[in-house]
Parts: C-alpha cells; sequence; structure tokens
C-alpha cells in the first residue's frame, strides 16, 4: 500500500457525523477481526501448517475482535479505513477514481482472503472430481437416466397431472387474498396518514416474513399438519405466491401514474371509487401476467415440494430415488422437464398476447 | 363566487409554492392565470379543489368554506368544480363512454360505479356532452387511442359531467400542437360562454391569453404581482412577469 496517495482527512469529526464515526469504526473492527480470524484459522492452520483437527476456543474470535478494535482505532486516521470510505468520510476528486486507493487495495485483500477460505471451506477437490471410482459412479447413474423406463409414463402422467392442477390451485387460492394485501403494501396509497402508514408496515412485515421462510419450509410444516400429498405441497405453493404475488402487485401500484388518481379525485369520487377508476385500469395487465407467471413458477416449485412429501409427481421422484431405481429417475426427469418446458412456453405466450 | 384569502402553501420540503394569494373570481367569468414555470399556478388551482391542502387562507366557494371540508361534503363541493390537466388524465384502456361518465362518480354509488350502473339520465347527458365536444361515434373508442387534442376534449366532457359551476383548466394546451391548441381553447370558450361556467385557466401563450382571456392575474415566485385587462398587459409588464430577458412567442 502506498503512503503517499495519502487522501486529505477531513477537518476534525464533529458531534454531527459522529454517528458515521462510530458506524466508521464499527465497520472496521469487523474487517480487521474477520481477516485475523480467517488468515489465522485457515490460511494459517489449514492450508499452511495443515492441522487436520484445530483447536477452537471462544478466546479466538474474542481477541480478534479486540485487536481488530485497536488496529481499526489506529488505522482510523490514515487513509486504509474501509469504514471511512464506506461512510462517505473521505473527500474526493469527482473525476479521480476510487478503485486504486489505498482502502480499496485492503478490500480487494479481504475478497481474496474469502476466496482462499471459502475453496477451502467447500472442500473443492479435483482429485474426488475425478476419480476412478466416481467417474465410474457418474457413467452408472447417467447410463440409466437416458434408458428410462418408459412402463410407468402413465404414472408419471397422473401424478404430473396432479401437479399442474395444484399449483393451479394454490395460485387460484392466492390471487384475492394477494390482491387486497397489494393495495395496502403500496406506500403510494397508504402514505396519507398515520393509521393508514402503520397498516402499510405490519402487512410489509408480514409478507416479508412468510416469503423469507421458503416454501420447501412450509410444505415440511403442512405435511405434518395435513398429512402428506398434494393438498400440503399446495397449502406451502399458496402461502409463499401469496407473499410473493402481493409484493410484485404493489410493486406495480407503486409505479402507476397519478394522473387519473388525481383526476378522480378532483371528480369528487369517494376513495374507492379512485381505486376502482384511476388504479385498477392501470394494474390488470401487469396484474395478469404476473399472475399467469406465477402459476408457472408454481408448477416448477411444486415438482421440488413434491420431494419432502407435498404430492404429485415430486413425491414419485423422491421414491424411486430413494430406492435408487434410476431408470424410472430417469423417465421422470424427461417428464418433469417436458412440462416445464410446456408451461414456460405456455405462459410467454399467454403473456405475450395480453399485452 | 371564490374568494381566495392570504392562501399559503409550503410543501414539506420546505418550498414555499404561494406566499399570500388573494383574489376574487366573479360568475361567469374566464379567468387566466400566467406566470413562469415554479411561480405556483398549478399549486393554485389544486388548493382550491383542494387536491392539495394550503398550509393557511381561506378559500370561499359558494358560501363553503373549502379549506375545512371533510369528508362527503368535500366530495360534493369537489363535484361542483371540474378540472383538466396537462396531460389529460383520462382512465387508460377504457373507452370514450366510460371516461365521461366517471364525471358522475360523485353521484353514482360505489357498487353501482363499480359494476358500471350509470342511470339512463346520465349515459344521455354523456352521449349530449360528447357531441358538444365534437367526438360523436367516437364514444366505444379507447381513449389511449385517441389524439391529444382528442383526449383533452373527452376530458373536457368528463368535466362536464359533474354539472360545475367552475371549470379549472391546469395548463390545457401545454402539451398540444398550436393549431390543436386553439381548438381545445374554443371549446373551453363555449363552455364558459354557452353553458354559462366560470373557467379558471392557467397559461402560458400571452397570445392565447389576450385572444380568450377576460381577466387575467399573475404569479411571480408564489406571489400575485398583476390583476387586469389581458390586453393591458404591455412590454414592462411582460418583463417583470417573465423576467428581463424574456421574448414573447406567439401561437396563432
Amino acid at each position: 500500500m502506498s503512503t503517499e496517495n495519502t487522501l486529505p482527512a477531513k477537518p476534525a469529526p464533529s458531534l454531527g457525523n459522529m454517528k458515521k464515526v462510530v458506524s466508521a469504526i464499527a465497520i472496521d473492527t469487523f474487517f480487521w477481526s474477520y481477516a485475523l480470524l480467517v488468515s489465522h484459522k485457515i490460511l494459517y492452520e489449514k492450508v499452511i501448517m495443515n492441522v487436520r483437527y484445530p483447536e477452537f476456543s471462544w478466546n479466538q474470535p474474542l481477541s480478534a475482535l479486540g485487536i481488530g478494535f485497536a488496529v481499526s482505532l489506529l488505522l482510523f486516521f490514515t487513509s486504509v479505513s474501509l469504514g471511512r470510505a464506506f461512510q462517505g468520510l473521505y473527500e474526493f476528486d469527482e473525476n479521480e477514481s476510487k478503485l486504486n486507493k489505498p482502502f480499496a487495495l485492503w478490500g480487494y485483500f479481504i475478497i481474496f482472503i474469502t476466496f482462499i477460505a471459502g475453496l477451502h471451506m467447500s472442500q473443492v477437490s479435483m482429485r474426488e472430481f475425478l476419480s476412478d471410482s466416481g467417474l465410474e459412479g457418474a457413467r452408472r447413474i447417467f447410463t440409466a437416466l437416458f434408458n428410462p423406463n418408459w412402463n410407468i409414463l402413465e404414472d408419471a402422467l397422473f401424478a404430473a397431472i396432479e401437479t399442474i392442477y395444484m399449483a393451479f390451485i394454490a395460485t387460484a387460492f392466492a390471487i384475492p387474498v394477494a390482491f387486497v394485501m397489494g393495495f395496502f403494501a403500496a406506500r403510494n396509497l397508504m402514505s396519507s396518514n398515520r393509521i393508514m402508514f402503520s397498516l402499510y408496515s405490519l402487512t410489509r412485515f408480514v409478507l416479508n416474513m412468510s416469503r423469507s421462510i421458503e416454501p420447501l419450509v412450509w410444505a415440511i410444516i403442512f405435511s405434518v399438519w395435513v398429512g402428506i400429498g398434494p393438498f400440503s405441497g399446495m397449502l406451502a405453493l399458496c402461502l409463499h405466491s401469496v407473499a410473493s404475488l402481493a409484493k410484485l402487485y404493489s410493486e406495480q401500484i407503486e409505479s402507476i401514474g397519478e394522473g387519473p388518481i388525481e383526476a378522480m379525485t378532483a371528480t369528487g369520487a369517494h376513495p374507492i371509487q379512485v381505486i376502482w377508476y384511476g388504479v385498477v385500469p392501470q394494474i390488470v395487465l401487469p396484474y395478469l401476467s404476473y399472475t399467469i407467471y406465477r402459476w408457472d413458477i408454481n408448477v416448477r416449485m411444486a415438482t421440488v415440494i413434491g420431494l419432502v412429501g407435498g404430492g404429485g409427481i415430486g413425491t414419485m421422484l423422491m421414491q424411486y430415488q430413494g430406492l435408487a431405481k434410476w431408470n424410472e429417475v430417469g423417465m421422470l426427469v424427461i417428464v418433469i422437464a417436458a412440462i416445464v418446458w410446456f408451461m414456460d412456453w405456455a405462459s410467454s405466450k399467454i403473456r405475450e398476447a395480453i399485452k | 363566487m371564490i374568494q381566495v384569502q392570504n392562501l399559503v402553501k409550503t410543501y414539506p420540503n420546505g418550498t414555499q409554492a404561494l406566499k399570500g394569494v388573494s383574489f376574487d373570481v366573479k360568475k361567469g367569468e374566464f379567468l387566466v392565470i400566467i406566470g413562469l414555470s415554479g411561480s405556483g399556478k398549478s399549486t393554485l388551482l389544486r388548493c382550491m379543489n383542494r387536491l392539495h391542502d394550503s398550509t393557511s387562507g381561506k378559500i370561499e366557494f359558494e358560501n363553503l368554506e373549502m379549506t375545512t371540508l371533510k369528508g362527503k361534503t368535500l366530495r360534493q363541493a369537489r363535484s361542483r368544480i371540474g378540472m383538466i390537466f396537462q396531460h389529460f388524465n383520462l382512465v387508460p384502456r377504457k373507452t370514450v363512454m366510460t371516461n365521461v361518465l366517471t364525471g358522475t362518480l360523485a353521484r353514482t354509488g360505489v357498487l353501482a360505479s363499480i359494476m358500471g350502473w350509470y342511470s339512463e339520465e346520465d349515459k344521455k347527458k354523456a352521449l349530449e356532452y360528447i357531441k358538444i365536444v365534437g367526438l360523436s361515434g367516437k364514444e366505444n373508442v379507447r381513449a389511449d387511442n385517441l389524439s391529444g387534442g382528442q383526449q383533452q376534449r373527452v376530458a373536457i366532457a368528463r368535466a362536464l359531467m359533474q354539472n360545475p359551476k367552475v371549470l379549472l383548466a391546469d395548463e390545457p394546451v401545454a402539451s398540444l400542437d398550436p393549431a390543436t391548441s386553439h381548438s381545445v381553447m374554443q371549446y373551453l370558450k363555449k363552455v364558459n360562454e354557452e353553458l354559462g361556467v366560470t373557467v379558471i385557466c392557467n397559461l402560458h401563450f400571452l397570445s392565447l391569453v389576450r385572444q380568450y382571456a377576460s381577466r387575467v392575474i399573475a404569479l411571480k415566485g408564489g406571489k400575485m404581482i398583476y390583476e387586469g385587462k389581458p390586453l393591458d398587459i404591455n412590454e414592462e409588464w411582460f418583463q417583470t412577469i417573465y423576467g428581463e430577458d424574456a421574448v414573447e412567442v406567439t401561437i396563432n
């Protein structure tokens, strides 16, 4: 790191940007402790010393934190502080590139050690990838997959139909709920007063919560609740669809033109009439398009959800895979690929047609 | 019929759009408001029908104090004030007929308007107004497929459906070409003279002002700096209103 390249430090931090200074030091502390810990635990112990079972004690991260804090306090006043850069506490010449500043070099170093640690953690190994027994296993499974057992085609098709209908019902049930929630989650309609705004925040919170739990997890919960089968898969998909459709709907509402709303308000219309004439005509088509797309996604997801007991072709796939019947699995993979391709094609055609 | 007294509007970001504007509007006049962009013209119109809430001051309309109205009484008052906009603000993807009928929303029930049940009387009136603005035969055309001038005429018909006592026009011709501008202005004049609707209109072009206005007020930086007859605006006034370097552009 070159030291000639020092950046002009801003005048002594005032109380006004105290918050920024504190966050900057916190960011620096995090990066320094992270770098210390990773270099010691992975680069030194694992890669260089090749210790098989390195000892771990909570003193290590704590002392890394302590040293990191001390180092960042010291270096805060130089030009290698990433925290200061993030918080905008350096003065820059507009035309100058920030990518070769000292703090940027320090940032590259952190990315570099993360990369090395990542390789190690994921146990990336060329030897495993190209080992004889491994390649033999791969050859066996691929041969079986390419020789599908056509005798189960009928069963597979029935399961596929179950999956498609399950996804359809999940989407259909999600639409009305998402439609109503979409309005409550649209900032431009809900920021008129405090009650509306708290309703908006609550809706957003509920949506984010239910969306952040994967449908796979919902399927496991519902398969205990209502039993293994398409119903639990449908419920899981439905819940996830409500959350993601409501978000898409509300974003669509947030991006509409204000003009018609203003015009309808000016005619003396009731707020519900304003929404019906000022908002709805602007969102119908995007809504339809999103909904069809959602159905398409749900069909694809339904096959995955079947793996954890959500019924349909996914459950069938799981059963044959558990018995290591690769020829049957090969058949199912072909059927799944065909459905996914068909749904993808159909949904894009429909969405094009209604534009 | 409208008295505006000491109207002040400060936006939440601190911009003072109106700094105490007072004027009267008489029944049946064609009042034009001129001024640079950002002088507060649009804000003034939007405060009059409460699309924006003023910070202080009074607006009296037909013996009603507009600034304190709420809920149904506010909507009833709004319905007697028609408004047309620079960008027409029609409901997209709907027919001309539906758009014109939205002018009756204040007197149509919520459910009825959602189901599209408008009274026969209103439908007849809508056809009549579509004819008045010269769009007969276009009732079932989608409004967004019309040209700009035609869309503005639909907007006029929609405003007329409200049976307005006043028509607010916020730069009604600013996004139209000169020929269409004149045609739209002529329809506004017709509404003013034949139907007796008071018109308050924001305009940019002085040539249009001279031709159509019965009275002019000028705003500058949120204050009213001129009030008088359109033909009394001389070179000196022009430069006070629009700035020293301004040169008049005419449209014919």
